[in-house]
């Protein structure tokens, strides 16, 4: 079997929801050791769900069982001197702290990065925040909705004169995620020529609004530009929008204007395609309502399945909005062998999600199945921290871990 | 072209195009990193729609002007620019030397494109052992019926079901988002070459990256699928309600177009929500709403009732009482909002150093460097590439080509 790109990496995740459960994913499934560290009621995901049957278990909701293989799981109340000891004490035995603790909180509980390394020199930690780690805002409260909001994308998507609109399914703790991970990896590599960690943390508002391009803020500053809503359409270029069809919607956009001309000759070639609006697309925005009544009954009167064939057939890159169920049953994805399966003793057989890229000399992996609930206390605590039996049933009675 | 970042050292060759490719040169070179954008002397690889070249994009023009702070925005920045025709057997000579003293390339071409070149991964492995490419199609480079469908980021969210689930609860019609799919496939990218480049340091062999840009994307709506995957249940779209939780919403404030967003978490949160809008005259308490499930059940009435309270307040001033309270609220920002807005300074100055090629200052970037490494701070390294510019300095300085041999190349047209 072939060596993982991250073997033999040692990674504490700690915090709630998503995003840090994201960072540990993307590192776990490259290989990392990862020890998830949860509350001794188990973290927020747990509780989420969606359960099978809407059955409500800590072992079997289906964010946690995407987010949590290849993990070990470890108990521990932060907020006792003696879990947040421990805590210490396991940032002592890793390489890579990812979590998403607020910094106030971090303060309090006397875990923020100077006071892990200070024993540890060579300890990375990466902090996923919401508004930043020494930033006016650092303190407020944050989540996937409220970040969107705050970042500047909320405000460009949805409806004229409607509620804006987040990015739904809490996009946002993916990237806070996401990029937590990278500042870890790229804080690894620094430590490869100097020896030495350090902390890096991310914003997700920071992300969302820089690196995602939601902030709008260089466009307004340096031209004037103030870009609002415009519901289905993308404001600014045409044709870049979502269309109506006799079974559903297509996303019609091209930036190629051979592509654009072909769907023209698609449609018979009315007299409409030489309408001057129509020949620049920077400027078609204007009269979008009048150019979409040219084309849009076309599309009302066919299938998504009829309108792909034709599209395909010519080179154009409109697709068709597919439905989840209609993309967990694509053939491409099921060539490509993206799905995977999972024994659990609780959950049972269940299929989740593959790989977001894949390496060719250390693959992508699902090694071992998500923990249950403290399942690798005696491992952790035990095995690497070197607490004995009896002082694990100890911490165990005095509500320290499960 | 030193740099404090966690990269320096690490050279990249970028054949990205539009944008999901070229913000992953970019993202490195922000982190320390040497990028070469490779371009073609006969056309920009940049993306140039209608004519218009996109801000941030490398345009085409040999030179560009390094005192424009718009330069050092978007995802070009930070590169060099080189010309090279590798149609010719020239062209891929030169290619193949620049391979040999590289660490990464990456590119976003249709499957086909590079070993069609005769510069497939096993072609680059054999010039250098410790190559990583990362190669960034829309579906993917093995065989299935999608592989050579032609996309953009928005085509290709809408094919992986992602778009179906964008837009109001009580239409079923997606709405255009934002165009996230890009960026988001970039930082898997980012991710995967940091972890190849650390298993490189352990074992001394690259590898390739082989992505499917849409695989990476389709991570984010896990939570739908795995409830059609276990209840057959198939989500449509929610406007910014989310399972679980409730109220969960983006709320009109006083003023044209202000809102504000609200998420209360638990009963605590719920609790204090309720007693700043006591502290306003407006009673969001009583049974109606007291329990999770209660709110949950009747989240119409929920969002009126709290709508009737935050159309009459300021945003801003109502986000800070109730962050004040220990609730999750900001208002929604916009572009003028953000530009004056301390939080979001503070965020873009943080963590940023500036090249000796940086000719305008740290206050003119709005764009910083997202990763915040306190010790190896990455930072902007120059604007964007121009086509050919820094010919010289990389087929002269860096490969060793005698200034008259150059000229011929030039004359030639290979560069």
């Amino acid at each position: 079997m072939p060596e993982s790109a991250l073997s033999g990496l040692k990674v504490v995740e700690a915090g709630d929801f998503i995003s840090p459960a994201y960072g540990g994913k993307l590192l776990a499934d490259l290989g990392a050791d990862v020890i998830k560290v949860e509350p001794p009621a188990g973290g927020s995901i747990r509780k989420h769900g969606p359960f099978p049957g809407d059955d409500a278990n800590i072992e079997t909701g289906g964010l946690h069982l995407f987010l949590d293989a290849n993990k070990r799981s470890v108990t521990l109340d932060l907020e006792s001197s003696e879990g947040a000891q421990l805590f210490r004490d396991l940032a002592g035995w890793a390489d890579i702290v990812i979590h998403n603790i607020e910094p106030g909180r971090l303060e309090r509980l006397g875990i923020r990065y100077e006071d892990l390394s200070s024993d540890s020199p060579a300890l990375i930690m990466s902090s996923i925040t919401v508004f930043g780690y020494d930033t006016p805002y650092r303190d407020w409260k944050g989540s996937a909705l409220t970040a969107t909001a705050a970042s500047g994308l909320s405000q460009r998507i949805g409806d004229p004169g409607k509620a804006p609109l987040w990015i739904p399914y809490c996009a946002a703790d993916f990237q806070g995620g996401l990029h937590g991970a990278i500042a870890a990896m790229a804080a690894l590599q620094a430590r490869r020529a100097t020896g030495e960690g350090q902390h890096a943390w991310v914003s997700i508002v920071e992300v969302l609004g820089n690196y995602l391009g939601g902030s709008g803020v260089p466009a307004f500053v340096f031209g004037g530009l103030t870009t609002t809503r415009a519901g289905t359409h993308m404001p600014g270029f045409y044709p870049w929008e979502v269309a109506e069809t006799a079974d559903g919607y297509f996303e019609v956009i091209t930036m190629v204007d051979a592509q654009w001309r072909r769907f023209v000759e698609l449609m018979g070639n009315p007299e409409w395609g030489a309408d001057e609006r129509l020949q620049n697309r920077w400027t078609a925005p204007a009269w979008r309502d009048e150019l979409d009544a040219y084309w849009h009954p076309w599309m009302k009167e066919r299938t998504r399945a009829e309108l792909w064939q034709v599209f395909r057939d010519n080179h154009i890159a409109f697709q068709p909005v597919q439905t989840v169920d209609e993309i967990v049953a694509s053939p491409h994805l099921e060539a490509r062998g993206f799905w995977q399966e999972i024994e659990h003793p609780v959950a049972g057989a269940y299929s989740t999600l593959g790989p977001p890229f894949r390496l060719s000399a250390t693959p992508w992996e699902l090694r071992f199945r998500p923990p249950l609930l403290g399942e690798h206390n005696a491992d952790v605590l035990g095995g690497i921290l070197g607490q004995s039996p009896a002082e694990l049933e100890r911490l165990q009675s005095a509500g320290v871990t499960v | 072209m030193s740099s404090s970042g966690p990269l320096q050292g690490i050279r990249v060759l970028d054949h990205g195009h539009v944008w999901a490719g070229p913000l992953v040169g970019t993202s490195l070179s922000d982190l320390g990193a040497e990028v070469i954008k490779v371009l073609s002397p006969s056309r920009s690889s940049g993306v140039s729609m209608a004519g218009k070249v996109m801000p941030g994009a490398a345009g085409g023009a040999s030179q560009v002007d390094t005192t424009d702070p718009t330069q050092y925005h978007g995802y070009e920045r930070g590169k060099l620019g080189i010309s090279i025709n590798l149609a010719v057997d020239e062209g891929k000579g030169l290619y193949r030397r620049l391979i040999s003293v590289s660490d990464v390339v990456v590119e976003n071409f249709s499957p086909r494109v590079m070993p069609s070149l005769g510069l497939g991964f096993e072609d680059l492995q054999k010039l250098n052992p410790g190559i990583i490419l990362c190669s960034m199609s829309a579906t993917g480079a093995t065989e299935g019926p999608w592989r050579d469908l032609v996309t953009y980021g928005p085509s290709l969210g809408a094919l992986y079901g992602i778009k179906s689930l964008l837009g109001y609860h009580d239409d079923p019609m997606p709405r255009e988002d934002m165009a996230d799919l890009d960026p988001t496939a970039a930082g898997h990218a980012v991710f995967a070459i940091l972890a190849a480049l650390e298993y490189r340091a352990r074992s001394g062999h690259g590898q390739h990256i082989e992505m499917a840009q849409g695989e990476s994307a389709i991570q984010r709506i896990a939570e739908p699928i795995m409830d059609y995957l276990f209840n057959r249940r198939v989500a449509r779209t929610q406007g910014n309600r989310y399972p679980g939780v409730a109220p969960h919403g983006i709320y009109r404030a006083a003023g044209d177009d202000e809102w504000i967003s609200i998420v209360a978490r638990d009963d605590r949160e719920w609790a204090a929500l309720t007693s700043v809008a006591a502290a306003s005259g407006h009673n969001l308490g009583g049974s109606t709403f007291a329990t999770l499930e209660a709110r949950l059940a009747a989240q119409d009435a929920l969002d009126e009732a709290i709508t009737a309270w935050t159309s009459l307040e300021n945003a801003m001033n109502l986000s800070r009482r109730l962050q004040d309270a220990g609730v999750p609220a900001s208002p929604v920002m916009n572009a003028p909002a953000l530009a004056a807005d301390d939080n979001f300074h503070a965020l873009r100055r943080s963590g940023m150093q500036l090249g000796p090629d940086v000719k305008v200052t740290a206050e003119d970037i709005y764009q910083g460097v997202v990763w915040k490494l306190t010790k190896t701070p990455g930072g902007i390294q120059r604007t964007v590439p121009g086509t050919g510019a820094d010919n010289a300095r990389v087929f002269g300085e860096l490969l060793g080509i005698a200034r008259a041999d150059l000229d011929g190349l030039h004359e030639r047209g290979v560069i």
